[in-house]
């Protein structure tokens, strides 16, 4: 699929050559979907936890109810959206920024 | 170009499904075998006759074997009969300041006398059960592994429902015999039948380990994580044992007492620092009489017999998860609804077995060689869609030809489990492909329908003896293996049978109209 129909069919080598990028490009998208996904589903799960104002037992519950939906979204997302960059700088974004802010607002007092 | 939501959602449900597909199938299939664990259990010690006690007589001797064997252990856990299982289970964790004594195993007691109970050692359905979500992999690599295949199911459902345009029509949609076509409808009615089944199964088995797979919640609002389970789940607060000794109070009244505080039957005690001053008595109710399967409980002084707490009513969101938790197990289940969890449990394992063959017919050309990963899946297809049930069979026939005193005999059934399922998955390679279907369904409807006859020849409750005697339980339990090999054979026959030659218009016809899905 990655060769052009009436072309003459190309080395192996420089099949390996035009494969490559595509092979590197899909790895960094499902890394991102599995591994960034599950690190921002966990983050705004626990921002959620942290933030409703609701007694402590029922927030924690909810979160941890919600959390497997949220990462499926995000991991679906990651597969949609055809540009990679905007995969990567958000799913990872609201990892990092959202674990930031968590780890800021700390254990609920 | 933009892809549309249909397109990108059908390429990641073909893939999901089929990296996911076969642990899942192996998932689905141990599951459903799952709805009856104690029955299984059961069938499997077929020397046991226990007499039913009632719950006060079978807590009293089972708190006297753990006297006379442990007096001094650290904690006792005391599994009380019920209409299903009706041997107690009692489980000792050792003080590690006495005598050191090497940590035991679960041991059946018979309610009736208090002694252990004595029949042929197996793992019954709890191996079904264990490998349902552990995968026979050691802890706690199985559990994350079928987390994340549940993760992948989950995705796989979501997408399959966003690819499907025609989710009411597919409903009533079967064409026989028309190759790749019969085998997307075939995946399209048993997913879509009991779509509210398969999104509820899966979603609720994420929540059964959810402390595992996502504690981060917890963390943010409690500084012991431990607390969070405490409250969660009415465990009693922990007490240090003082070292002054203190005789246990009797257990009887405290298990009445409970029993009405509760309102219903006890089912689990759980005695912490037996015969010390700061002994701790808990009982809990057992989790079958609702569907919310957090069962309350109430905590006595071990030392007076005073109450000392009771775990209340959660919130919502507990309530919610111990629902979400009855659901997934079913232990609240009574017969009939148990066997229609065990019909949706099929059509789960159904819904990804033909899933799986799709990808395959979806990608055979006539007349073409199959290419690598296509003859690979089709490989691990006849690998696991007909060596797994050869396995579970091998499992039940191993339990009734093993000595029933060999030393060794569970792990030896386990293996034998695992070396015949693997020995399939081998042995299919030396054939051609659709003779190895045949073949496989022919020795999996051989292998069940040997079961019965094993058990007839090696007990005295085969089939004709339990028919006569009344025995439901292990006449059920034969027949349904007769039923098994029956649809093996069926399928044995269906795959034996040449696909019907196509005519070059029709086949064209098919392409034309074939979804994204397809």
């Amino acid at each position: 699929m990655f060769v052009e129909r009436g072309h003459p069919a190309p080395s192996p080598s420089s099949t390996r050559r035009h494969l490559r990028p595509i092979v590197w490009a899909m790895a960094a998208r499902s890394v991102t979907a599995l591994v960034g996904g599950y690190a921002a589903a966990a983050v705004l799960a626990t921002l959620a936890a942290r933030l409703l104002p609701v007694d402590r037992v029922e927030a924690t519950g909810w979160a941890m109810i919600a959390a497997f939906l949220i990462y499926a979204a995000i991991g679906l997302w990651c597969f949609h959206e055809p540009r990679l960059a905007r995969v990567a700088g958000i799913v990872w974004g609201v990892a990092l920024l959202g674990g930031a802010a968590a780890w800021w607002l700390g254990v609920r007092p | 170009m933009s892809v549309s939501l249909r397109q990108s959602m059908a390429w990641i449900h073909g893939w999901l499904g089929l990296l996911a597909g076969w642990l899942l199938f192996a998932m689905f299939l141990t599951g459903t075998a799952s709805y009856f664990r104690p029955e299984i259990t059961r069938w499997m010690q077929p020397e046991l006759h226990p007499q039913q006690v009632s719950t006060t007589r079978a807590a009293e001797t089972a708190i006297a074997y753990l006297q006379r064997t442990g007096a001094d252990d650290l904690q006792w856990y005391v599994y009380l009969p019920d209409a299903r299982t009706p041997l107690t289970r009692i489980y000792q964790v050792p003080n590690p300041a006495a005598a050191p004594r090497q940590r035991r195993d679960e041991i059946q007691l018979d309610p009736a006398t208090g002694r252990p109970a004595t029949a042929r050692e197996t793992r019954g359905g709890e191996q079904f059960y264990r490998f349902h979500f552990q995968l026979q992999l050691p802890h706690p690599w199985g559990r994350w592994l079928a987390g994340l295949c549940a993760m992948f199911m989950l995705a796989t459902i979501l997408s399959g429902v966003i690819t499907h345009k025609r989710i009411f029509a597919d409903f009533f949609t079967l064409r026989w015999n028309k190759g790749q076509r019969s085998w997307l409808d075939a995946h399209n009615v048993s997913a879509v039948l009991a779509l509210p089944y398969h999104a509820m199964i899966t979603y609720t088995g994420l929540i059964t380990l959810v402390t595992m797979y996502m504690p981060w919640p917890i963390l943010a609002n409690y500084k012991q994580p431990a607390d969070f389970a405490q409250i969660a789940f009415g465990l009693p607060a922990e007490r240090p044992a003082t070292g002054t000794a203190a005789p246990l109070v009797a257990i009887a009244p405290l298990v009445a007492d409970a029993g009405r505080r509760l309102g219903g039957p006890v089912a689990r005690i759980i005695v912490h620092h037996p015969n010390d001053q700061a002994a701790t008595i808990s009982v809990a109710r057992r989790s079958g009489t609702s569907i919310d399967a957090h069962s309350p409980t109430v905590t006595y002084d071990g030392a007076t017999g005073r109450l000392l707490e009771q775990s209340g009513a959660g919130g919502a969101a507990l309530a919610t998860a111990g629902v979400m938790l009855g659901l997934h197990i079913a232990q609240f289940a009574g017969p009939a609804l148990r066997w229609a969890y065990f019909a949706m449990g099929l059509t789960g394992v159904a819904m990804v077995g033909t899933g799986l063959l799709l990808w395959t017919a979806k990608r055979r050309r006539p007349g073409a060689a199959a290419f690598f990963g296509l003859r690979l899946v089709e490989r691990l297809n006849i690998a696991v869609i007909v060596g797994l049930p050869i396995g579970m069979a091998a499992y039940l026939l191993a339990n009734r030809l093993i000595p029933a005193m060999q030393p060794g005999r569970a792990d030896a059934e386990v293996a034998t489990m695992f070396w015949a399922w693997g020995l399939v998955a081998l042995a299919q390679l030396l054939r051609p492909a659709r003779r190895a279907w045949r073949e496989g369904f022919t020795l999996a409807a051989l292998a069940f329908a040997a079961i019965p006859i094993a058990d007839a020849l090696t007990t005295t409750r085969g089939l004709p003896g339990s028919l006569r005697q009344g025995d439901s339980l292990f006449a059920a339990f034969d027949v349904a293996m007769l039923v098994i090999a029956a649809l093996f054979a069926f399928a044995a026959w269906r795959a034996g049978r040449a696909p019907a030659p196509r005519s070059r218009r029709a086949a064209r016809a098919e392409r034309l109209s074939e979804t994204v899905h397809a």
